[in-house]
C-alpha cells in the first residue's frame, strides 16, 4: 500500500433531484410538498412578499418580528404557550425581497400548529405595550450591532450596492426606533401579510387530508397580486473606508451587481466564484488565510434576488493588515484575469462542486431548499441538471473571460470598517 | 432507534459503523479524546491550535483538503473543553479518500514550521474576531476562572490569552501529538450506505498499521464543591448591562444530568419559560433572558444570562431572580408544564437525528462516555423524570453557595 497515492475516486456522474408535489390554488399560489421523510419531523415554510424592499424605516423587519405579539383574543404569551405545548418551534425572518415564517414540529402536530400560527398572524393587533417592548429590545440589539465592524460594513455595503434602487438601499437608522407609529405597522401588515401569502413549502409525512386542512386554514391569506421586484441594480463603485476606534479588526465587504440563475453566464460564473472564494481551498483562502495568516476566514458568494443578483467578497482581517489584505484580493482577481486556471485546479473544483451539489440534494430538507432556490427565480429543477453539464464542461478560457467581463476592480463597491 | 456496529482494531482504535441506505453521502468522523481540559495552565489554547495544524499536511500527504475536495468532499473540525472532533462528508463511492487522509494524519503529521507560523496567526485572528472584537465576546474568558478554581475548565478553548498561542513551539506541538493523537485514544465512526464487512476491511487496510501509543491517564484536578457565592463585575464599552449566573451542575454521566437539562429548559428555553415570562414579560426587567447548560463531560455549568433593560439595576434583577428560583424550589412543577418541555425535547431530538453527520458525532460521543448504545436510552432518561426529581435537583443546584455571578457593566467611552 502506497500511502502517498490517493485511492481511486470517481466524480459524481448524476444526481437524483426529487421534485416536490405541487398543489396550485388560484393563479399565483402553490403549496409544495415533499413527503418522504424518514422520521416524525415536519417543517412548514410560509412565504410572504413582505421583504425589506417593500417598506421604509425598518417597518418590514419590525412587522415580521411582531407577528406573534398578540391578538384581541390571545396574548403573546398565550400564543407562545400554544405553540410550545405542541412541541413547535417558530421562527421568522425577513430578507431584502421576502419574508418567511417557519414551523418545525412533529408531523402529528402540524395542522394544529399551522392553525395557531396563521390565526396569530392574521389577527395580530400590534398592542402598544408589546410594540414598545419589542422596539426597545431591537434597539438594544442594534446598538450592539453598531459596535461590530462586520455589522457596520454590511450596512454600508447594502447602501452602496443598491444605490440605484431607493427601496433596496435603505437601512435601519437609530432614530427609526423612536419614529415608528403603530399605524405604519398595521398598514404594512394589512397589505403584505393579511393577503400576502405567496407560497407554502412542507417537508413531512403528512396525509392528503392534513394538506387539505392546512390549505383550508391559509386560504384567506393567499395573495392575489404579483409584485414588482428590481430587475436591475447599479452599485456605487469606489473605495469607502470608515475607521473605528478601539477595533482590533477591520471588516471588508466588496461587491458588484451581477445576475441570478436566469442569466446564461450564471452557472459558469459559479465555478469562477468557487475558485476565487467559495471553498476552503479557494484562491482567497489559500492566500489570505493559509499563506498570510491575515484572517480567520474569507469568502465570496453570488447572492441571488428574484430578478437579479450581486457578487460579494467578505472577510475580517487584522486592522494593521487591512490595506495589505485589500491589495492581495485585488491581486487574486487580476491573476484570474491574466492567467488561465490549470486543468488540475479546474478538475478539483469540478469534483468538489458536483460533490456539494449531491449533498445539497441529500434528504428531503436539503432537497426542498434546493428546489425553492430555483423556484424563487421562476425556474425548475432542470437548472441543476444544466449545472452538472456546465460544471463538467467549463474551460480555463471561459473562467478568464468571465473574470474579465464581470470582475473589474474599478466597478466594485469596496467597503472597509475598523 | 439508531443502529450501529462496533469493532476494535489491534492497535486499540474503536470503530463504529452506522448504516443508512437512504443517502448517497458518507461521513467519516474521528473523535480524539483530548480537549482544552488536558492542557497545562501555562500553555492554554493548545488543543485548539493543534486542531488547525491537523490540516497542515501529514507524513505522506502534503495537503489535507485538496484530495478530499478532489473526491467531492468537504471537512471541518471543532475543539471543545473535552474533545477534538474531525469530520469528512463526501460522496459514498469516494469514502476511501477520507479514510486514507484520516489514517495518515493519525499516523504522523508533517510538522512544517510554515504551517505552525501561519496557523498561529490565523488562531490569533480568530481570538480577536470571536472573543475580543465583539461586544460581550470576552465574558467566557472571565466567567470560567470565576466558576472554576482548580479544574481546567477554568479557561476557554481559545486559551487564556493570546501570548500562550504566540509562544507555542514546534516541540510543544510534537509532544502534544505523540501523547494524544494515537489510535487507542480515538474513536472512528463511519456512516453511510455500506456493508459491515466492507467497512471492516477498509478500516483494517488504512488504520491497522498505525502503532498505538501509551495509554493516557487523565488525572485532572477535581473541582472542590463550591461553598460560597462568587461575584465579579467587569466594566466594558458595551451598549447595555449584562449578567451571567453560573451554577455548578453534575457531570455528563451523573443521573441528575438530564434533570438539570430539563431544569434549564423550564427556566429559559423559550418564550414560555419562567424567566422569560416573569422577568421579561411581567416585570419588564430584562430585554433578553435565557437559561442553558454547558453540556460538558466533567461537572458543568447551568447558566442564566440576559441583558438588563435601561434603568433597571443589577440589584433589582438579582432580587427578583432569587425570588423566582426560590418559588421554583418550593413548588412542584405542574404536569402540563413538564409535558410541554418533554414534547419540545422530543421534537428537537428528532430533528437532530435527521442529519447523518449528527448521528455519527453523537454515536462517537456516547462511545467515549462508555457505550454508543446510550444514544438510544436518552429518550427514556427524559421520560422518567418526575416533578419530585426536579424539585430535588433544583434544591441542590440553584442555591446561592453554588453560584458564580459575572456582571458586565456598560461604560460609555464615546
Amino acid at each position: 500500500m502506497d500511502r502517498s497515492q490517493q485511492p481511486t475516486y470517481k466524480a459524481v456522474e448524476s444526481i437524483r433531484f426529487v421534485k416536490p408535489e405541487e398543489h396550485k390554488v388560484g393563479g399565483h399560489f402553490s403549496l409544495y410538498h415533499l413527503k418522504e421523510v424518514p422520521n416524525e419531523t415536519c417543517r412548514i415554510d410560509l412565504y410572504f412578499d413582505a421583504g425589506k424592499c417593500f417598506g421604509h424605516r425598518g417597518i418590514p423587519s419590525f412587522v415580521n418580528g411582531l407577528l406573534l405579539s398578540g391578538t384581541a383574543q390571545m396574548s403573546s404569551h398565550e400564543i407562545e404557550e400554544a405553540i410550545n405545548s405542541r412541541g413547535g418551534f417558530f421562527s421568522s425572518g425577513v430578507s431584502l425581497e421576502n419574508a418567511t415564517v417557519t414551523i418545525h414540529c412533529l408531523r402529528e402536530k402540524a395542522v394544529e400548529l399551522v392553525e395557531i400560527v396563521a390565526k396569530a398572524i392574521q389577527d395580530v393587533s400590534f398592542i402598544e405595550k408589546e410594540v414598545n417592548e419589542y422596539l426597545a429590545d431591537q434597539k438594544q440589539k442594534y446598538l450592539i450591532g453598531l459596535e461590530k465592524v462586520g455589522f457596520l460594513a454590511q450596512k454600508m455595503f447594502q447602501e452602496k450596492m443598491f444605490s440605484s434602487e431607493a427601496m433596496y438601499c435603505e437601512t435601519i437608522q437609530l432614530e427609526d426606533f423612536a419614529n415608528i407609529s403603530i399605524n405604519d405597522l398595521k398598514k404594512f401588515h394589512q397589505e403584505k401579510y393579511r393577503n400576502g401569502l405567496t407560497k407554502l413549502a412542507i417537508v413531512g409525512n403528512l396525509s392528503n387530508s392534513d394538506l387539505d386542512a392546512i390549505l383550508g386554514i391559509v386560504k384567506p391569506m393567499i395573495s392575489n397580486d404579483q409584485v414588482d421586484y428590481a430587475t436591475k441594480i447599479q452599485n456605487e463603485a469606489g473605495l469607502f473606508y470608515v475607521p473605528k476606534e478601539n477595533a482590533l479588526q477591520s471588516a471588508i465587504r466588496m461587491g458588484v451587481q451581477l445576475f441570478n440563475k436566469q442569466h446564461e453566464d450564471y452557472l459558469d460564473f459559479l465555478v469562477l466564484n468557487t475558485i476565487l472564494g467559495d471553498y476552503f481551498g479557494s484562491r482567497l483562502m489559500r492566500n489570505i488565510r493559509e499563506d498570510k495568516g491575515y484572517t480567520y476566514g474569507i469568502g465570496s458568494a453570488v447572492v441571488e434576488l428574484s430578478k437579479t443578483g450581486y457578487f460579494v467578497i467578505g472577510t475580517e482581517v487584522g486592522k494593521d493588515v487591512r490595506e495589505a489584505a485589500l491589495s492581495e484580493i485585488k491581486k487574486e482577481i487580476k491573476l484570474l484575469q491574466d492567467q488561465p486556471v490549470t486543468d488540475h485546479e479546474i478538475e478539483l473544483v469540478q469534483n468538489y462542486m458536483l460533490g456539494q451539489l449531491l449533498k445539497s440534494a441529500d434528504g428531503p430538507y436539503a432537497m426542498m431548499d434546493l428546489f425553492l432556490s430555483a423556484n424563487i427565480n421562476g425556474m425548475n429543477l432542470n437548472v441543476y441538471n444544466n449545472a452538472i453539464d456546465k460544471v463538467k464542461n467549463i474551460t480555463p478560457a471561459r473562467i478568464q473571460e468571465l473574470t474579465n467581463k464581470y470582475l473589474n476592480w474599478n466597478d466594485l463597491s469596496i467597503i472597509s470598517v475598523g | 432507534m439508531i443502529k450501529f456496529d462496533r469493532f476494535k482494531l489491534g492497535n486499540g482504535l474503536t470503530v463504529l459503523f452506522h448504516k443508512d441506505v437512504t443517502t448517497p453521502m458518507a461521513v467519516v468522523n474521528v473523535l480524539y479524546n483530548v480537549g482544552a481540559r488536558d492542557e497545562s495552565p501555562e500553555k492554554t489554547g493548545f488543543a485548539h491550535l493543534f486542531e488547525h495544524l491537523m490540516f497542515g499536511g501529514s507524513i505522506n500527504i502534503p495537503e489535507f483538503d485538496k484530495p478530499l475536495q478532489q473526491a467531492g468532499g468537504e471537512n471541518n473540525a471543532f475543539t471543545s473543553n473535552d474533545i477534538t472532533n474531525y469530520y469528512d462528508v463526501l460522496p459514498r463511492q469516494n469514502i476511501e479518500t477520507a479514510l486514507w487522509l484520516e489514517s495518515d494524519r493519525m499516523l504522523s503529521l508533517a510538522f512544517t514550521p510554515k504551517s505552525l507560523e501561519v496557523q498561529r496567526s490565523v488562531v490569533i485572528e480568530e481570538f480577536k474576531q470571536r472573543y475580543l472584537n465583539q461586544p460581550y465576546g470576552d465574558v467566557w474568558l472571565e466567567l470560567r476562572p470565576l466558576a472554576y478554581k482548580t479544574h481546567p475548565y477554568n479557561w476557554a478553548t481559545i486559551g487564556k490569552e493570546i501570548s500562550h498561542i504566540e509562544n507555542a513551539t514546534m516541540e510543544d506541538v510534537r509532544a502534544f501529538y505523540d501523547k494524544y493523537y494515537n489510535p487507542n485514544n480515538a474513536i472512528l465512526c463511519i456512516a453511510g450506505n455500506f456493508e459491515l464487512e466492507n467497512i471492516k476491511s477498509l478500516a483494517e487496510k488504512w488504520f491497522d498499521d498505525i502503532p498505538s501509543g501509551a495509554e493516557v491517564n487523565r488525572a485532572l484536578p477535581v473541582e472542590e464543591k463550591q461553598s460560597e457565592f462568587r461575584e465579579k463585575t467587569i466594566e466594558r464599552n458595551v451598549p447595555g448591562n449584562a449578567f451571567y449566573y453560573a451554577f455548578k451542575m453534575p457531570d455528563r454521566l451523573h443521573k441528575d444530568y438530564f434533570i438539570s437539562d430539563v431544569i434549564s429548559d423550564i427556566l429559559g428555553r423559550d418564550k414560555s419559560s419562567r424567566l422569560f415570562k416573569i422577568l421579561k414579560k411581567e416585570k419588564g426587567l430584562v430585554s433578553e433572558i435565557n437559561c442553558y447548560i454547558t453540556g460538558s463531560l466533567d461537572p458543568g455549568l447551568l447558566i442564566i444570562t440576559g441583558k438588563l433593560n435601561d434603568g433597571i439595576s443589577f440589584e433589582a434583577l438579582d432580587r427578583h431572580l432569587w425570588d423566582l428560583l426560590s418559588h421554583f424550589k418550593e413548588d412542584q412543577i405542574a404536569k402540563i408544564e413538564l409535558d410541554r418541555i418533554m414534547i419540545k425535547i422530543r421534537t428537537s431530538r428528532e430533528f437532530q437525528e435527521v442529519g447523518l453527520l449528527n448521528r455519527a458525532m453523537k454515536l462517537s460521543i456516547y462511545e467515549l462516555l462508555g457505550n454508543a448504545d446510550m444514544i438510544n436510552e436518552e429518550d427514556k432518561h427524559y421520560q422518567e423524570i418526575t416533578p419530585d426529581m426536579i424539585n430535588r435537583v433544583c434544591n441542590e443546584v440553584l442555591v446561592k453557595e453554588n453560584c458564580s455571578l459575572l456582571k458586565v457593566k456598560a461604560i460609555n467611552n464615546g
